[in-house]
This record gives C-alpha cells, structure tokens and sequence, in this order.
C-alpha cells in the first residue's frame, strides 16, 4: 500500500511539474510571437520610410521611430525571463509604429470600404466571398437531401474566374451578379425543401418540452388559486392542438408565453 | 517526568491526565486512510482538465479578404426554449448572412440594420455566418481593423499583409497557407496593416505555434520524440569524420588573409569619421563582412542611424553591401589598395 501511495504521489508530482513547465513553455512561445511581429512591423516601418524619406525622415517621425526600434530590441533582450517587460515594449513599439503610419497617411483621406464603388472593386475577393457562401448552402443542401443541382452555379464560379483572370471585367461582373441572384434562388429553394423536417423537428421539441412543463404544472407545492397556472394548463392544451395539426408557426407563438409564464410559476415555488 | 509511549491501539483507556501517545512509525496507517487519499488524488487530478474544457469560450472567427470585407464565423449558445434570438451584428453592410442550428438546419433570419432576429426554438447551438464591410478603413497605404469584441476570437489576415501597428498583446499567432492568423483577447482591438512584397513572414518561422488550448499529453509524447531524434542526430554526428571542419576552417583562413586590415583602410581614407572607423574596426575584426543587424546590435544604434553610417562608408568605396536572405551584408571592399 505504502509503494501505491508513494507511486501514486510521484505520479502526481510529475504531472505537475510538466504541467508547469508546458505554461513556461507557451510563455516562451508567447513572447516570441510578440517579438516576431514587433520585428516584422519594424521592418515594414523602416522600408516605408526609405521609400517615402530616402535619407531625410523628418524629426517627428524619426524619433518615432528610434522609440519603436528601441523597443524592439529591448524586447528582443528582456527575452526569455522579462515578460512583463518583455509586453510593455512590444506595446510601446506597436504604438509608436502605428503613430508613423497614420502621420505617413495623414494626406490621404480615410476611406470607407465599401463594395459600390466599381472602380475599387477587388473582384477575385468578391467572389471568394460569394463561393464560400455558396459552398456553405452547398453543405445544408446535401445534408438534407434537398436534391438541388450545383452543375450549372459551378460551371459559372469557373467562368468567373477565367474572366477576372483574363481581366475582362465587364463579363466578369456579369457573372458575379448572376452568381448572386443564382445563390439567392437557392437559399430559398433549401429553405422551402428543408422547411418540413425543419417543422418535424420543431414539433419533436416542441412536445417534448411539453412533457417536462406539464410535469412541473403538476407539483403540488404550486398554489392551485394562481391565475398563471390555469393560463399555462390552458396553453399546453392549445399548443396540443397546434402540434397536431402542423401549425408550427403558432406552436412557436404560444411557447414563448408557455416559457414566461412557467418561469412565473418556478420562481413562486422557491 | 518521563512519559510512556504507548500505542493506542493496546490501550483499553486514556491516562488520567488525558494525554493521548501514538507511536509515530505508525502514523501513517493509523491517521490517513491511504485508499481514501489515493482516491481523492486521483479524482482531483482528473477533474482539473475538465473544468478547463467546460469553461472554453464560444468560437469567433474573422477572416479579412485582401479588398477589406471581412467574414465573420460565431458558434454562439442560445436557449432553446426562447423562440426567437436577437445577435447584434457587428455593422450594417452585411452580405451573405446565414445560420444554421445545431443539426445543421437552415434557420429562418430577418437582418434589420445592424442585428439580426433569428427564430433559434429548438437549437441550443446556432452558427452564424456572414461578410461585413464595416470592420476595416483604409488611410493611404494602410488598412486598418477594429473591433470590440465579445470574446477571444481568431483574425485571419490577408495574404502579404504586414501588421505595422497593434493597440493590444495577441494571444497566439500561426501562419496559415502564408497567411497570418491572430488569436486575440475580447474588448478593443486595432490592427494597422500594409501590403508588401517584402519581409512578410519573419525569418526562422516555424509554419504554426499550436498553443491556446493545449493537449499537454501530446506534448510530453512530442517532446519525448524530440529527445529520441535528438539523440539518434547526436549519435550519428558523433559518428561522422571531421574533414569538412578543416576544410571551412582553410577557407575561413583564406578569406580572412584576402581581406585588407583596419590600419590599412585609415591609412588610405583619413577623413573617415571615428565612429565609421569603429564599424570598421569591428568589421574587419569579423573576418571582413557582417550582418547590418549584427553591427546595429554591437553599437547599438537604431536601425535608420546605422543605415546612414553604412550607406556612408559605402559611398566612401569601404564597403560594399550584398543581400543575404533579405538582409544586408557588410563587407570590406577589396579592391581598395588596387583602386587607390
């Protein structure tokens, strides 16, 4: 027994400590993500100023800049024992760097993105967008067996593509809105076919729920006299009747009163 | 004065004085139920990953597409009971908007402006997706996200994007298909980034840094592994002949004679400033040539001071700077004694 109990302790033991050493270990890796950012954000910073500046970065900016850069490089150095430090710098760093980059910007005016101007439009991210949409009705639809075909929306996403990478944007937005209003037509034509399981399912919940509420109806600590009581056994009966003739809608309806009126009823036991 | 030690178990009753007397070599079996403790460790050590697991926070995940348009990923926990589900979007340019319940169903939504009303009865898990434009603005060059989050969540930045500025500390980061992916904290958040074509995934990357939520039993097999391929690499290196030492070792030497001494250099550019002559100095002490960054730590100078002092010594024909895995070589002309 006394083997059991000490096997059983350095076991424990042994756990803890490669507990604790995995949490030094992520604080490691934490702060060489700290670090590596900082750096690579140095980097960006430093090739702005180049190009912008060449050799004459005006005062503002250059310390600035040697703030951040100092940072860095005191953050590079408190690695791997001072972590505090180590995040204080990466901050002063992050800060000073986003402070040159919005003084770099200040000349140009901010602009809100937005997919209405053509002009600016980044068609290949718009229909990446609208494929990753698709490909998540794509899912439900099959899931649920709605029997919707793809083939023709498919060949249009590889159209698309070919246009935007021959550059001819016209067609190519063409076929983006067609995608789109194709993507819509078969939302709702998932929505119609899976709109009966989706009742089904509804009506399952919706009945069973009504079991455990009638259960909690019945406890005797409830005051017989309350009107909320008489309401909710009244409810239960209507919502009987609506499961039964598929009206899920109303089902839905009366359920969130059921719900607030049982929630009455359970606060006045306690 | 010099009391009995007697073994309670032989002790029909207690002295007189009330005093109780163990013997302590057994202790342990008379006062701790070993079974019991053992039990109880056991329960203890188990229970301890559990509670972390229920207490995991639901999933939000962004990902930002290179014009700026963001798409948003949620798992979020709803009452079942409560037919309908109010979600405060996260602006009012939304596109592509659909939710799914627990079992995968379509669920029926209504966005006005910047919520969305959901009929959720029944599910007690619902997935939203959408795209938002609102998120992120750009100022010149730069773009910039922000958000105020309900909770942790993972940002998935564009391809060739480079953060330039961060108001809060993340709390992971893994490079993804040569994208970055940022896990971070609930609250605030700004991100300034840029498009480059240079330095976007910082050297000696590992491809992922797994971390957040840790299966530290992986690990510990990880890391064992780690130790065995270590040791097989150590074995063979032991085992290998130590010619291609010497070999290195004749060109370092070779090189090191071909390079012209410090002395050398004053002697043939006696304007140089003392502080080039101690880059210089340094340099030539290097066996001729050193990283820039090398020379930025040793003097510890800020990157665009040292620049200057390397584009100077440049122009001066005693150096000259070659680029090394994006970064810059310095080294000592050759040639100089030639040209003089």
């Amino acid at each position: 027994m006394k083997a059991l109990a000490l096997f059983t302790i350095f076991v424990l033991i042994s756990g803890t400590v490669t507990v604790s050493s995995i949490s030094d270990v992520y604080a490691q890796n934490d702060l060489n993500i700290l670090l590596r950012i900082a750096t690579q954000a140095d980097k960006q910073i430093i090739n702005q100023l180049e190009k912008t500046f060449d050799d004459s970065i005006p005062f503002d900016i250059q310390s600035l800049y040697d703030k951040g850069h100092t940072s860095v490089l005191t953050l590079e150095n408190s690695l791997p024992d001072n972590i505090e430090q180590a995040r204080e710098n990466f901050l002063i760093a992050m800060k000073s760097f986003k402070q040159i980059t919005k003084m770099m910007s200040e000349s140009t005016t901010e602009q809100k993105l937005t997919t209405s101007n053509v002009s600016d439009r980044d068609l290949q991210s718009e229909l990446n967008r609208l494929n990753k949409y698709f490909q998540k009705l794509k899912t439900i639809s099959e899931k649920h067996n709605t029997g919707i075909k793809f083939s023709e929306i498919e060949e249009l996403f590889t159209q698309a593509h070919q246009q935007i990478n021959s550059n001819e944007i016209e067609s190519a937005i063409n076929s983006i809105h067609q995608l789109e209003s194709l993507i819509h037509t078969i939302k709702k034509n998932i929505s119609e076919s899976s709109s009966h399981s989706s009742s089904d399912r509804i009506k399952e919940f919706a009945s069973k729920q009504l079991n455990k509420i009638q259960k909690i109806l019945e406890d005797p600590l409830i005051d017989s006299n309350m009107p909320e009581l008489e309401r909710a056994n009244s409810l239960v009966r209507e919502i009987e009747t609506l499961i039964s003739e598929d009206n899920v809608s109303d089902v839905k309806k009366k359920f969130g009163e059921l719900n607030k009126l049982v929630k009455i009823i359970k606060n006045s036991i306690r | 004065m010099n009391p009995e030690i007697v073994p309670i178990h032989r002790k029909e009753s207690l002295r007189e004085d009330g005093m109780l007397f163990v013997r302590t070599e057994c202790i342990l079996d008379t006062m701790v139920k070993i079974p019991l403790l053992v039990a109880s460790m056991i329960i203890v050590a188990a229970v301890m990953p559990i509670q972390s697991s229920f207490s995991s926070p639901r999933a939000l995940d962004l990902i930002i597409y290179p014009d700026g348009s963001t798409h948003v990923s949620a798992d979020i926990d709803v009452d079942p009971l409560v037919t309908d589900y109010e979600l405060k979007l996260f602006g009012n340019t939304i596109d592509n908007f659909v939710v799914v319940g627990e079992s995968g169903f379509l669920l029926t939504t209504d966005v006005i402006g910047d919520s969305a009303l959901i009929e959720t009865f029944g599910s007690s898990v619902i997935t939203v997706e959408y795209d938002i434009h609102d998120l992120v603005s750009k100022q010149g060059r730069v773009w910039t996200f922000s958000l105020d989050a309900p909770s942790d969540f993972t940002l998935l930045l564009p391809k060739n994007s480079a953060i330039v500025g961060m108001t809060n500390l993340p709390i992971n980061m893994e490079i993804i298909n040569d994208q970055n992916q940022l896990t971070l904290s609930a609250g605030d958040t700004e991100i300034d980034y840029l498009f480059s074509t240079t330095a976007l995934i910082p050297d000696s990357i590992d491809s992922t840094i797994p971390i957040p939520n840790f299966d530290y039993i992986s690990y510990v097999i990880g890391g064992i592994a780690v130790v065995i391929v270590i040791g097989v690499i150590v074995i063979r290196a032991k085992q290998k002949i130590v010619k291609p030492i010497q070999v290195q070792d004749t060109t370092q030497t070779k090189q090191k004679t071909e390079t012209i001494d410090a002395e050398t250099i004053f002697k043939l550019k006696p304007d140089l400033r003392e502080d080039d002559k101690e880059i210089v100095k340094f340099i030539s002490n290097n066996g001729g040539q050193a990283l820039e960054s090398d020379l930025r730590k040793k003097f510890l100078q800020p990157r665009t001071t040292m620049w200057r002092a390397v584009k100077r010594l440049e122009r001066n024909g005693v150096i000259e700077i070659e680029k090394k895995d994006l970064q810059n070589l310095v080294k000592l002309r050759k040639n100089m004694e030639e040209e003089e």
